[in-house]
């Protein structure tokens, strides 16, 4: 019980896939300009990459691993990440069509996410069991989308502030990034002790 | 004012704001008006824009035409006018967490359980797949909830100014 805990804070927040990995930086930059659709993004990958890494677990277990297929991985893991995605899609439509309206412009995006494909791939180094691969997945998309609500939350407030004209829009936003990236250093001091 | 002064804003931040979004009518039937959203200027330009249908073949037409919604007809709106719709921002909020908090709390907690119980991960995988179609099947009743409630309905704000766009 204790490692798992130490397996999702460690995801979480020690190895963050957005601050401490560096991947998933395109929705970070490209869709934290307002809190809600930071949400509507964070839920939508967190969804999508535990399940996806649920199906590439099994992929890689029964099928790559036994008959050696090893370098075909990175092929066979788009394709389940992309069939995941459209499976999500296909399931919320299903599920309630006024419900797809609102959040099925997220989805698509995430097949392009990096982080989905970084984190299926880091399971795999990992060489978990498969309740400990699916919560090493959800941890890490939890911290990816901790990073993006609270970075929508700061640019948000940047909005509003007073930016000399050279750094008012991006510029301002990846020094703001990189003040969080060494906030989240922090934590780090959390595994050493 | 000069750079380096605070900045103090009498906006409330705790009162509940609306995501806006321009849609223009294309069906009115009776009282009610079809709309379908617009995309942002940014849409086609984007890395991802192949991916996301807002490029390529035949794509943007039949995304936009999935997304089309319905809107009460109170204002006399015409075939082709613009107009800004929007909805509340909690609303997002409640429909995402519909949708996908409610099946990854059951599939976690049927696999933690199956773990602590059997011990296998096969075991875990069923129980997972168990749980995961118990969610889906929850979150369907949660947004007929939330639909019976109209809360996921968009609402007509004002008729859009020839030159505004979403972003």
């Amino acid at each position: 019980m204790k490692e798992y805990i130490l397996l999702m804070i460690s995801a979480a927040l020690v190895n963050n896939v957005i601050l401490a990995r560096f991947l998933g930086l395109c929705s970070f930059m490209g869709v934290t300009t307002r809190i809600d659709t930071a949400v509507g993004m964070g839920m939508a990958t967190t969804f999508v990459i535990t399940v996806s890494s649920m199906a590439d677990w099994m992929v890689e277990t029964f099928l790559l691993q036994p008959y050696g297929l090893g370098y075909l991985r990175t092929v066979t893991f788009i394709l389940i990440i992309a069939a995941t995605v459209q499976f999500t899609e296909m399931i919320v439509k299903k599920v309630s069509p006024p419900l797809f309206q609102m959040l099925g412009i997220y989805l698509p995006l995430i097949t392009t996410n990096c982080a989905v494909l970084g984190v299926a791939l880091l399971l795999v180094e990992g060489k978990m069991n498969f309740i400990g691969a699916t919560l090493f997945a959800f941890a890490s998309s939890i911290g990816y989308s901790l990073v993006m609500v609270i970075f929508a939350g700061l640019r948000e407030r940047l909005a509003l502030a007073e930016i000399p004209r050279l750094f008012a829009g991006p510029p301002i936003g990846f020094i703001v990034a990189s003040l969080l990236a060494l906030a989240f250093m922090g934590f780090s001091g959390m595994s050493a002790g | 004012m000069t750079v380096g002064e605070p900045v103090y804003s009498t906006e409330d931040f705790s009162a509940p704001a609306m995501v806006e979004g321009t849609a223009h009518v294309v069906a009115v039937e009776g009282n009610m008006a079809w709309l379908v959203p617009e995309t942002g200027s940014s849409c086609g330009g984007c890395a991802s824009a192949s991916a996301c249908g807002s490029k390529g073949i035949g794509t943007t037409a039949s995304r936009l035409e999935a997304r089309r919604f319905q809107l009460v007809n109170d204002v006399g709106l015409r075939v082709g006018e613009r107009v800004v719709v929007g909805i509340r921002e909690n609303t997002l909020l409640r429909a995402s967490l519909t949708a996908y908090a409610i099946p990854l709390a059951t599939l976690l907690s049927a696999g933690a359980l199956a773990q602590w119980w059997f011990g296998s991960d096969l075991a875990t995988m069923l129980a997972m797949f168990a749980g995961l179609a118990l969610g889906l099947w929850l979150a369907r009743l949660g947004a007929g909830r939330l639909l019976v409630r109209g809360e996921l309905a968009p609402r007509f704000i004002r008729r859009a100014s020839p030159g505004e766009t979403c972003n």
